[in-house]
């Protein structure tokens, strides 16, 4: 046992510990960001900078959120950057036709119901996800050339979004809207039966079962949760870009790489911090550090992928000192 | 019917493919009656009992609650009955906090608009803590990385929780220490006083005899006996469950400490913080010496900390014939140590490998050749002998472990380091969870070490089992040792009792 005596308070004890790291974290931040901005002669704290550091974090916070559930209950799916693609499709169609509700309701719908259709192949084809996920990347890809919306060469092509529709990639906007998406993510995970239900399947599906918990519909769920946040994603990422590229061959996987970085920080701080809030937190970090590199002229691509991925080891070690056992 | 009887099985049947795990079972139980359901492993009681509580349905046969049809489709609508289960193999989810664990899957009912209210979950379920009486468990805690008897005490809140007027314990005394033990059975009387009943699983047969009003004797799935707990003795109930008369000779019959001069391993200051404080013990050649303490007493941490599983913050293991000191796990593996945990589906055994892979996974390093390669047919070869040396029951080598029994895994488990050359073996409560057979060749295995010139580490929440096994049983009490105690002193369960406690 681990103590046979009872303890005061301790729900409130871990909710203070929480907020004590929380702030400890930002303090972090903050001293790095004065830090940064000594390096680069006062170009990373200028307004300009942290506008355009705050816009990028939006979209990529929101594809973080929605893997939060699917890894949650223990589901991987490789096709979610061919989805942003579509949904990013779907969001300049849609608004160009109808305007604003056309524009939200148009990424969502589609980023909702591919994400949902996964999950059914998931969950009644019994594919190992991972492989399932990859297949579909293909499919949702060859979908997207085959739509060939302003074809421009053959293997790449782009549609424009209305100038006039690109509010939502705009501050203070996006982060309106990405203050909305942390309490609804928040309270979804933490404070909802399915959410709750889905944390289950991904500890142990056979005791969820036998707990009662409809795996199925748990699965499906996962599916509409998720794809409402890649959805919403969707609508940002175009909003800001304003137009969407791709080229085929499993290329729409890279898209998911930042939000991925940014799940796997979040993991490691989960275990002193509740990870749906540790996910803009390191939304923050690690596009700071892309900028910060930026700033620096390290050139862009491959190298600062290079800093990003000793930067998480790094992080890692740190985070997991102390863990016993095999962290996975 | 008559009035009083709460649960009817008639000719119930299971079927596992080609195995009839469950044959024509009949029995009843009353209401206010404490049943105990005993067989060997593989004997069909786990099977049985996974039918009440509606986790298999019956292939054929009838069941009556209380008169009425009763023919669960699922956990829940056995929950919905007022029946309810704890597992011996299931358990609890790492990643949600104790207190969701114990409402999981009921969690609508703490819900309001949408959201489930966690302050008045927790007080719910550390209402039932309080209720029932239970030890103190963080309810907000994630269950990760909590102890096994932690996580059973969880699970057994859970199933408190649904006002069972029928409570199904699988196993579950094996997992407690002897003060949480004794909470249990003060329970099982609690439950018995309010008219409700229990089916208790348990491989202790003194313990069932002392704490049931009958048992019910299972064997190749088939009930071979059904008697009055007070009109019956182990040996009896013993005979019935195997077929045949079990010997003698089940702990050691000398009242005299063994060992050599030799000191294999010196444990010195060893300080794992929060767990135990300044454990100093030396193990000599053909020693098994034993550790036994409550729940909080450090019985489980000296095993892994000795192993090198955690790292202390102070103190040293220091293995004598080698000179040098253990700090980690690879490196007692190396040098002749062995390390047999208490959750060995968990912390021992690769359970969706092969019992092939787990047999020759520790002996990799002999069995290789020159350049690393590994021949097969060596494999194979140590695999095939090891499962006949300790009669595995399985379909063959390439059998996955998770398909086997209890008794069978630990076989497995224990076995496979007893294929090498050990000098010292740790024992972390090695009977857990199987029967009297598999226990008495169990015991067996590890008198055999002694006579080999190994030591023994022999750690157990069973009083009986170290004070039949060990040459000398250090007592520990909140993380530090107590006493120790030599077998030719005052040996009895009642003289270590008063220094545990």
């Amino acid at each position: 046992m681990q103590t046979l005596k009872s303890k005061q308070n301790p729900p409130q004890e871990k909710n203070q510990n929480q907020a004590i790291f929380a702030l400890i974290l930002i303090a972090v931040i903050i001293i790095a960001a004065i830090v940064f901005n000594i390096i680069t002669g006062g170009e990373f704290l200028d307004s300009t900078n942290i506008v355009i550091v705050l816009s990028h974090i939006v979209w990529p916070t929101f594809v973080a959120w929605g893997f939060c559930f699917l890894f949650a209950c223990g589901y991987t799916d490789l096709s979610i950057g061919a989805i942003i693609v579509l949904g990013s499709f779907a969001t300049t169609i849609f608004g160009n036709w109808l305007g604003y509700p056309g524009v939200i309701l148009g990424g969502i719908f589609v980023g909702t119901l591919l994400t949902f259709l996964n999950f059914n192949v998931f969950a009644f084809t019994k594919i190992p996800s991972w492989i399932a996920g990859i297949s579909l990347a293909m499919i949702y890809e060859a979908l997207a050339v085959f739509l060939k919306v302003n074809k421009t060469t053959e293997a790449l092509i782009y549609v424009e979004m209305d100038k006039s529709l690109r509010l939502l990639g705009k501050l203070p906007w996006s982060v309106i809207v990405l203050a909305i998406g942390l309490v609804c993510a928040y309270i979804v995970y933490n404070r909802t039966s399915v959410g709750l239900n889905i944390r289950a399947l991904g500890g142990n599906k056979e005791v969820s079962k036998a707990l009662g918990i409809n795996i199925t519909k748990t699965l499906l769920m996962v599916g509409l949760i998720s794809g409402l946040f890649i959805g919403l994603a969707s609508v940002i990422q175009q909003s800001i870009a304003g137009r969407t590229l791709v080229k085929t061959g499993l290329t729409s996987i890279n898209m998911m790489f930042h939000p991925l970085a940014i799940v796997l920080l979040a993991q490691v701080l989960q275990k002193r911090l509740n990870i749906i809030i540790a996910v803009p937190i390191c939304s923050i970090i690690i596009y700071a550090i892309f900028n910060l590199l930026t700033l620096v002229r390290v050139p862009s691509g491959t190298l600062q992928e290079a800093f990003l991925g000793a930067f998480l080891i790094a992080f890692g070690i740190i985070g997991q000192r102390g863990s016993k056992g095999v962290v996975k | 019917m008559s009035a009083d009887i709460m649960l009817e099985i008639k000719e119930l049947n299971k079927y596992f493919g080609p195995t009839h795990a469950n044959k024509d079972i009949s029995f009843t139980i009353k209401k206010g009656e404490i049943k105990g359901l005993i067989g060997e492993n593989g004997s069909g009681k786990s099977t049985l009992i996974s039918q009440i509580a509606g986790l298999y349905a019956s292939d054929s046969g009838t069941m009556l609650l209380n008169g009425e049809p009763y023919s669960p489709s699922s956990p829940v609508d056995a929950n919905n009955h007022a029946i309810s289960i704890v597992m011996q193999e299931l358990g609890v989810i790492g990643s949600l906090p104790a207190g969701v664990n114990v409402f999981l899957g009921r969690t609508k009912q703490f819900t309001k608009n949408g959201i489930v209210n966690l302050k008045s979950l927790n007080k719910a379920a550390a209402e039932q803590f309080k209720k029932w009486d239970l030890p103190y468990v963080p309810l907000n805690k994630l269950t990760d990385g909590m102890m096994i008897e932690t996580r059973k005490i969880i699970e057994l809140a859970r199933a408190l929780s649904v006002e069972p007027q029928l409570l199904l314990l699988d196993e579950i005394t094996q997992s407690l220490s002897m003060n949480n033990r004794n909470k249990l059975y003060e329970l099982i009387n609690k439950l018995k006083s309010m008219g409700r009943s229990v089916i208790v699983i348990s491989h202790d047969v003194e313990e069932l005899i002392h704490i049931t009003d009958s048992i019910t004797v299972l064997r190749d799935g088939e009930v071979v006996g059904d008697v009055i707990s007070n009109d019956t003795s182990a040996d009896d109930i013993k005979r019935m469950m195997v077929g045949r008369e079990i010997s003698g000779d089940y702990y050691r019959d000398d009242m005299k400490p063994e060992y050599g001069d030799d000191v294999v391993v010196s444990v010195r200051n060893l300080t794992v913080p929060g767990e135990i404080e300044d454990v100093s013990f030396d193990v000599h050649e053909s020693e098994i010496l034993g550790f036994c303490g409550l729940s909080d007493s450090g019985i489980h941490t000296v095993g892994k900390a000795v192993y090198g599983l955690l790292k202390p913050s102070g103190g040293q293991v220091y293995l004598n014939s080698k000179e040098l000191v253990i700090k980690k796990a690879s490196k007692a593996l190396r040098n002749n140590m062995a390390y047999v945990p208490k959750d060995r589906d968990n912390e021992a055994l690769m359970i969706h490998a092969s019992i092939h892979d787990n047999f020759n996974l520790p002996s990799l390093t002999e069995l290789q050749g020159s350049i690393g390669y590994l021949s097969p047919g060596k494999l194979k070869k140590l695999a095939l002998e090891m499962t006949n040396k300790l009669s595995v029951k399985c379909t063959d080598i390439y059998q996955t472990m998770d398909a086997l029994s209890g008794g069978n895994k630990q076989k497995v488990n224990l076995g496979r380091w007893l294929a090498k050359d050990i000098k010292l073996l740790i024992l972390d409560c090695p009977t857990r969870g199987v029967d009297v057979g598999v226990k008495a060749y169990i015991y067996s295995l590890i008198k055999e070490a002694k006579k080999n010139g190994t030591a023994t580490i022999l750690i157990s929440d069973e009083l009986t089992e170290v004070l039949g096994m060990s040459d000398r049983l250090i007592v520990m009490k909140d993380g530090r040792v107590n006493d120790v105690i030599h077998r030719d002193e005052d040996f009895t369960e009642q003289s270590v009792i008063k220094v545990m406690i």
